[in-house]
């Protein structure tokens, strides 16, 4: 077969329809990481437009361009919508194009799902959006604290469309999280070990187990804060034994690792584009992986030093102060490694470089006064005061938005194939870095003068009208300037000339395929021999065209991929990918139906939601697998590998794992808000607390036992190719008791008498929902050995996973709810 | 799965030590410490074993990463697992040496 009709062949096989139709049921990642790019930018500018308002107001001493209602939504949606639907999305949507071509491999490792964490975000975020149009958005500035948020500070819808549109929206951050776990870890070229890795994807694996970790907090946040405005669930009202520094902890047990997890990507971007601009490779790749893996876990240990203000006592503050203090070591670290790097090359001045200047200039100086804010006499003199406001922009702006314009237009060519030929660029490049400076170096001396933030108006003889006049217009060119990269990249795209592959002769592998990318992003998976595969190997696009590696001829219409053994990246499976499907828009269609139905009380539309999301997810999951033995496929190179659906840790395995330990932290979450209160909340101790009785705890032990048992009794049947029955039968049985354990919970407490019932109540609904989604996948389970797909144990493997989730679960819940009354 | 292991360990443990000795601390300034007849000295010796506790074990996975019996086959898997414990066994000694340091509940 040769290039051409290879290349015709896949993108037969790869391509999403043609048309608009296409995009609706596209799951390949070069559309999706687009379409998540394009929306991303699109929220930008309505953010900008939100940010140009604030400044217009806040021109003029008693401005009367907004009123005091107006203003608190504008400010509000700024800050929602840049972190939640731009920052994050924006380098999922690069992460989801680059990352499979970074790593050699044809797609990230669950297609489906992110279409859906795709349509998930663009519905939540237009929730949102629509919310801002029709004047009834959230208004209770972007961390939503009680009792502002609650039904006291806030009785309209405002704040319902924050908490269920961004649940809806996280939805999708936690889908991207998994599958770029999932993707690094197992979908590699051939020969990738750990050690050759392109620094980016370890950049990614550190920042999505973030995601997976540093989400899971504000989700229960969002669900406890809503059930108390929506049901009366006491979670956070003093006078029924709520707190709510409940809500704080939980905000920033997320808020902190957000920082970071929109500055390490970018930082991944800096430690791929940087070496690449000085003509060398990264000084210190092993000490950067550690940096960024360190900073990844030591930015959780953050979360009270935005509570210095709350009255905590000073060892508290003393243990955040020291670890704010720490992070700044590994930060430091890629700091002088990047020196290095440029210290050790040949920089050339091109316009990915500057953006990256711009950012160390940025981001030392906003990294300096984060240093200085984590100081607690410091913090306590600029609390809430614009200082704090122009320090984060300095972070995230600096930290974040410049190096993703360098990676913006370093990777331009590779989206447009299109050499830049209009140079409105470096202008724009100007306008933004110094309009950015001029706002915000400015408002850290307005912030030194006492300016509070939020505040709609400034009153004339505070001293802060010529600093806010002037930071207005520097804010206004730095709108300019963004105009001015959007007109640019537009212009560059549509009519500039054609360029050449590789332009800037950098030695990755997304850079080793045509621009813009095929649908299939490599013809023949290439093996990996370093960290820098175009240098070793200067002809190996054309040997990959050529069909050399492994998987150059494509067979029967099949979307082909490998797996390959975490450590040493020798390849170990085979696996089919779904085809385009309308399932994933119509699913996240029905999951919107839940949150819309929560939103304007329509509660007839959960059960339905719930009903109709079971029945596809079981449709999506019964066209997985096969019902035949397929044994080893030839791949290549004489190699043959088994399909991966029949192994034991199949990506299906890998996926749930990583999802159970985001769930994991959500449930940690919720026992940590229950001795929260306990520990902390006033009117406490209950006026009354739950007598276990004998019922609920034997049916607890009974059923976690007989869970456990039952379903290993299944999987050990599956491995002698016996009949599975029995071992699922009793496993069932064994959920159903752990159900009736959590119901006996929910029978003798009433959801809004006090914070303890609340919780209780929300503990028990935990394990009943755990308890069913187990049941109805062994129910699938016990479908699927009828119709003859469980020759293997691999499902087996994920339902196992499930089971012995639920029953850990429960007895950890349940246990925690009748603890009280056992010690009494 | 266990060279990700061996990289991630060290520092989860550090998180689940430093949020341990932080509830602990909130504990001990709590009404129901003192309602279980307990003082703020007992508190003290508490989060001061708590924290011992926590560098004994950040030295444990240092010597058990330089072990031949859990050392990882791949040499920069060794590298990067040893340097992370490192700033591990450092985090635990920086971040909770307030417990000696610091009044506890003012």
């Amino acid at each position: 077969m040769n290039a051409l009709r290879r290349h015709r062949e896949l993108e037969r096989i790869w391509s999403s329809r043609p048309g608009w139709r296409g995009k609706l049921t596209t799951v390949n990642n070069n559309d999706i990481g687009l379409m998540f790019l394009f929306t991303a930018a699109t929220f930008f500018v309505i953010a900008g437009i939100l940010a140009m308002l604030i400044r217009a107001q806040l021109a003029t001493p008693r401005s009367v361009f907004m009123g005091p209602e107006i203003y608190n939504q504008v400010f509000t949606m700024h800050g929602t919508i840049m972190m939640f639907l731009f920052a994050i999305p924006l380098f999922e949507g690069l992460t989801i194009y680059l990352l499979p071509k970074m790593l050699g491999t044809r797609d990230l490792a669950f297609p489906r799902l992110s279409a859906f964490g795709f349509w998930c975000y663009a519905f939540g975020g237009s929730l949102l959006i629509f919310s801002l149009l029709a004047g009834i958005a959230p208004e209770s500035g972007w961390f939503m604290y009680p009792p502002l948020s609650s039904t006291l500070g806030s009785p309209g819808i405002n704040p319902d469309f924050w908490l269920l549109g961004i649940t809806f929206v996280e939805i999708s951050a936690i889908s991207a999280a998994v599958e770029i776990v999932v993707t690094v870890l197992i979908y590699r070229a051939p020969g990738m070990s750990l050690d050759k890795l392109p620094i980016f994807a370890w950049y990614m694996l550190v920042v999505a187990v973030m995601i997976l970790t540093g989400f899971p907090p504000l989700i229960l946040g969002s669900l406890l804060l809503e059930l108390e405005r929506a049901f009366g669930m006491p979670f956070f009202q003093v006078e029924a034994g709520g707190d709510s520094l409940l809500w704080q902890h939980l905000f920033w047990l997320f808020g902190h690792p957000e920082v970071y997890i929109i500055f390490l990507p970018a930082a991944g971007v800096v430690s791929t584009v940087l070496p690449v601009m000085a003509r060398t490779t990264l000084l210190g790749y092993g000490w950067v992986v550690a940096a960024a893996a360190s900073l990844g876990v030591l930015s959780f240990g953050l979360w009270v030093h935005h509570m210095y203000a709350t009255g905590i006592p000073h060892m508290g503050l003393a243990f955040f102060s020291a670890a704010s203090t720490l992070v700044a070591v590994p930060t430091g670290v890629q700091i002088f490694a990047w020196i290095g790097t440029i210290w050790k090359g040949r920089p050339e001045m091109h316009l990915p470089m500057l953006w990256i200047l711009a950012f160390f200039a940025t981001f030392v100086m906003g990294g300096l006064t984060g240093v200085m804010v984590a100081m607690v006499p410091f913090d306590w003199q600029s609390h809430d005061t614009y200082f704090v406001v122009a320090h984060f922009h300095y972070v995230l702006v600096g930290g974040f938005v410049f190096p993703m314009l360098a990676g913006l237009y370093y990777w331009l060519p590779h989206f447009t194939g299109r050499k830049r030929y209009f140079r409105l660029g470096e202008t724009a490049f100007w306008l933004i870095v110094l309009g950015f400076h001029g706002t915000f170096l400015l408002l850290h001396w307005a912030g030194l003068l006492g300016m509070r933030r939020r505040i709609d108006s400034i009153e004339p003889g505070s001293g802060w009208e010529l600093i806010n006049l002037l930071a207005s217009i520097g804010g206004f060119v730095m709108a300019i300037g963004f105009a001015l990269v959007l007109i640019d990249v537009g212009v560059n795209a549509a009519v500039a000339v054609r360029g050449r592959r590789n332009p800037w002769r950098a030695a990755t592998l997304e850079w080793a395929m045509p621009a813009p990318s095929p649908s299939y992003n490599l013809a023949s998976l290439p093996k990996v021999l370093s960290r820098y595969p175009l240098y070793d190997d200067p002809d190996l696009p054309l040997r990959i065209a050529r069909g050399e590696g492994l998987l150059g001829n494509p067979r029967s219409g099949l979307r082909e991929i490998l797996t390959v053994e975490i450590a040493s990246g020798r390849p170990n499976y085979l696996v089919i990918f779904p085809t385009n499907s309308a399932l994933p828009i119509v699913m996240a269609l029905i999951t919107g139906g839940f949150f819309v139905g929560m939103l304007i009380k329509a509660y007839w539309l959960l059960p339905l939601s719930v009903l109709a999301v079971t029945a596809l997810a079981v449709w999506w999951a019964w066209s997985l697998g096969s019902s035949e033995d397929e044994g080893p496929q030839p791949v290549g190179h004489g190699l043959a590998l088994p399909p991966a659906s029949e192994m034991e840790r199949s990506p299906g395995w890998w996926g749930s794992l990583f999802l159970l330990l985001a769930n994991g932290v959500f449930f940690g979450s919720l026992l940590f808000g229950y001795a929260f209160l306990w520990t902390v909340a006033p009117n406490w101790p209950p006026p009354t607390l739950l007598e276990p009785g004998l019922a609920g705890p034997l049916l607890a032990l009974g059923g976690a036992a007989l869970a456990f048992g039952g379903i290993r009794l299944a999987d050990r049947a599956v491995r002698r190719d016996a009949a599975p029955w029995l071992g699922l039968l009793l496993s069932l049985a064994g959920l159903a008791a752990l159900a009736a354990a959590a119901v006996t919970v929910l029978a003798r407490t009433t959801h809004n008498a006090h914070a303890y019932d609340a919780t209780l109540w929300v503990v028990a609904g935990y394990v009943l929902f755990h308890a069913t989604v187990a049941g109805l996948m062994t129910v699938f389970l016990t479908l699927r050995a009828s119709a003859g797909y469980l020759s293997r144990v691999g499902e087996v493997r994920v339902v196992r996973l499930w089971t012995d989730y639920a029953a850990i679960a429960a007895l950890l819940g349940l246990g925690a709810a009748w603890l009280p009354v056992a010690l009494s | 799965m266990t060279d990700i292991l061996r990289i991630s360990v060290p520092l989860t443990a550090w998180l689940a030590a430093f949020s341990a000795v932080y509830g602990l601390q909130g504990l001990v300034c709590s009404q129901r410490w003192a309602d279980a007849g307990l003082d703020l000295t007992a508190g003290r010796i508490a989060m001061m074993v708590a924290w011992a506790a926590a560098v004994a074990l950040q030295l444990v996975f240092l010597l058990a990463l330089r072990s031949p019996r859990f050392v990882s086959r791949s040499a920069f898997v060794r590298w990067v697992s040893l340097m992370l414990a490192i700033s591990a066994l450092v985090a635990t000694l920086w971040t909770l040496l307030p417990v000696v340091t610091t009044s506890a509940c003012l």
